[in-house]
């Protein structure tokens, strides 16, 4: 595996972890609840 | 008798469905009417309890439920690694946030606007979002797409459950001959030869797709929260444990002894490594935006429904981007990593790039060799096909709700009714589609038209909809009412001028895209074909159906006062 491929790898992966991450932390645990 | 015809001309002033319920409490009432009865409300939808979420895990289970599917598994690393890899991400991430979440957040507005105003299927919801008479006529569209897409996703979610059932008893662990998989394959989905499903009524196939269906309407005729929320909350924390588990499988697995060069790391380079020239192609492009409304059930006619039976004044725009993300991290993090490593470690990169083309090769053909040379193939293939048929079964549900809540709504059925009435349908339709099953044809002819055609131009009737006559201030305000995420302003820009854009662009390029031998148009050159001339006129009157019903139900929306 190249570099780029790395890169663009933990580049995707990460920024759509963070994303879920942060809208499911705060619908958990940030949100009011029902 | 006399009571009876009597009763039936009441339906000229009180509406047919009311007299009819009428018909059949009479002391004459037969077994007909004591039928009619049964599939048809007796007073008006707006004096029913109106069905609403649970809770609001629920609803996002269930909309992320309704977006994740075979194509997170299947389609999306099919069309990375033949789109430049790594660099086809470029265009995705950009069709994610110019075309796909926006379009969702515009669902989501439209389809909490609508039911505020009492409406829960797209036919209502468009009648008040565009007080013009043809609006409920575009709104059926969007019961359209989800029915004859039904009619075939159905179909491959049985063979998802017959190939789990098959890896549970070691049916599908035939060794290392790549003949032997594809000739299961054609033997269990008849795609040898036409009409092979129905040559006995024990067919393997026949027996998946009929537990599949008793299972889907089983669950819809719970109800919303008692059936599809109960079920997509179990459903998709065992998915993502059932990919987690594949997925530390296919990371752990040592290199291909007789080719050392085929491993994992070289797995993930084959779907990773970016190949930047495929940017300056409009077709890496076109793939990526397909790919995001195939993803997101964008332009599907799910989420305005699903958004409808959320209360007033709860949020929609966290639950919108925490759903869509929910089925990104499916498809990028899950999806991204499990397939195409797992097949190249085993089966190398030229053989693996003649699957790649196909979701259903790659899902199907390709990977059972996979688990076959895999240590605990049984069971990581048994995971596999699971956690498919439960991604399939949580799209299919969202299918059949958009529909039966418009029979509901419109026609005045009970739940009971209108789960019968849509089991009819589906029954045939599906029907189709098992009979002509080879080559897939059947299949292919309705995904064809439905499944690619109109839900890009579902899409652009959604957005311009929104965009130029519900109105970009009024959606910012809807989405903002009870908003825990604030949605940027420019997103409503977005909407208005961009989306629509984008889907024309997406839209003509269908439309003019010619077949690469003869040269003719791609729609022509489907029409001649007598198979997909068929899927074609079945679509076609499954929508002039769909209009004699909204042409009903509008006159007793009319009756009722409410459009």
């Amino acid at each position: 595996m190249r570099l780029d491929g790395w890169v663009f790898m933990i580049a995707s992966v990460s920024s759509v972890f963070l994303l879920v991450v942060y809208c499911v932390g705060k619908v958990l645990f940030y949100a009011p609840k029902d | 008798m006399v009571a009876t015809v009597a009763r039936l001309w009441e339906a000229r002033q009180f509406g047919l469905t009311h007299a009819l319920a009428s018909v059949a409490t009479t002391p004459s009432a037969n077994v007909y009417g004591r039928l009619i009865a049964t599939l048809f409300e007796t007073g008006s939808y707006m004096s029913e309890v109106k069905e609403q979420w649970g809770s609001r895990i629920g609803v996002i289970m269930a909309v992320a439920g309704s977006a994740v599917g075979l194509g997170n598994f299947l389609r999306f690393p099919g069309k990375a690694a033949e789109n430049g890899g790594g660099a086809f991400m470029i265009p995705y991430f950009i069709a994610l946030l110019l075309v796909g979440i926006p379009l969702c957040w515009a669902e989501w507005a439209m389809g909490r606007y609508g039911g505020r105003k009492g409406f829960n299927s797209a036919p209502g919801i468009f009648s008040v979002l565009w007080r013009h008479p043809l609006s409920k006529y575009l709104g059926a569209l969007a019961l359209l797409i989800p029915m004859t897409v039904y009619f075939y996703y159905i179909v491959v979610e049985a063979w998802c459950l017959g190939y789990a059932w098959n890896y549970l008893t070691g049916s599908l662990m035939m060794g290392k001959n790549p003949e032997a998989y594809s000739a299961f394959f054609s033997s269990f989905t008849g795609s040898d030869q036409d009409g092979t499903l129905f040559s006995s009524l024990f067919q393997p196939a026949l027996i998946c797709i009929a537990i599949t269906f008793v299972v889907n309407f089983l669950v819809v005729y719970r109800g919303l929260s008692g059936g599809i929320e109960t079920f997509c909350n179990i459903a998709i924390p065992l998915m993502a444990v059932c990919a987690i588990c594949v997925l530390i499988r296919v990371l752990t697995l040592p290199a291909n002894p007789q080719n050392p060069e085929q491993t994992v790391v070289n797995g993930l380079g084959f779907m990773w490594n970016p190949d930047l020239s495929v940017l300056s192609k409009p077709e890496t492009w076109l793939a990526a935006a397909g790919q995001i409304f195939f993803t997101l059930s964008v332009g599907f006619g799910v989420i305005i429904n699903y958004a409808s039976y959320v209360k007033p004044k709860k949020d929609i725009a966290l639950s919108g981007l925490t759903a869509s993300s929910v089925n990104e991290f499916f498809e990028v993090c899950l999806g991204g990593t499990i397939t195409i490593p797992a097949a190249f470690i085993f089966l190398g990169s030229t053989t693996l790039l003649s699957f790649t083309s196909s979701s259903f090769s790659l899902g199907f053909k390709a990977l059972p060799n996979v688990f076959a040379e895999m240590p605990g193939g049984q069971v990581f293939g048994f995971l596999w096909f699971f956690m498919l048929f439960l991604a399939a079964i949580t799209s299919s549900l969202s299918m059949l709700q958009p529909v039966m809540a418009f029979f509901k709504e419109g026609l005045g059925m009970t739940r009971k009714g209108s789960t019968l009435l849509m089991f009819v349908i589906t029954c045939l339709g599906t029907g189709f589609v098992m009979y002509f099953s080879k080559n897939l044809a059947g299949l292919d002819s309705i995904d064809f038209w439905s499944g690619e055609l109109f839900i890009v131009v579902l899409a652009l009737v959604q957005a311009i909809i929104y965009g130029w006559v519900f109105g970009t201030k009024l959606g910012q305000e809807e989405l903002d009412a009870g908003a825990e995420l604030r949605v940027p302003r420019f997103v409503q820009f977005v909407i208005k001028y961009i989306s629509p854009a984008f889907l024309i662009w997406i839209l003509f390029s269908m439309l003019t895209s010619r077949d690469k031998v003869s040269g003719t148009l791609t729609m022509v050159k489907k029409l001649q074909d007598p198979i997909q001339l068929a899927g074609f006129l079945i679509v076609v009157g499954s929508m002039v159906l769909l209009w004699v019903m909204v042409f009903f139900a509008g006159q007793r929306w009319k009756r009722e006062g409410r459009a």
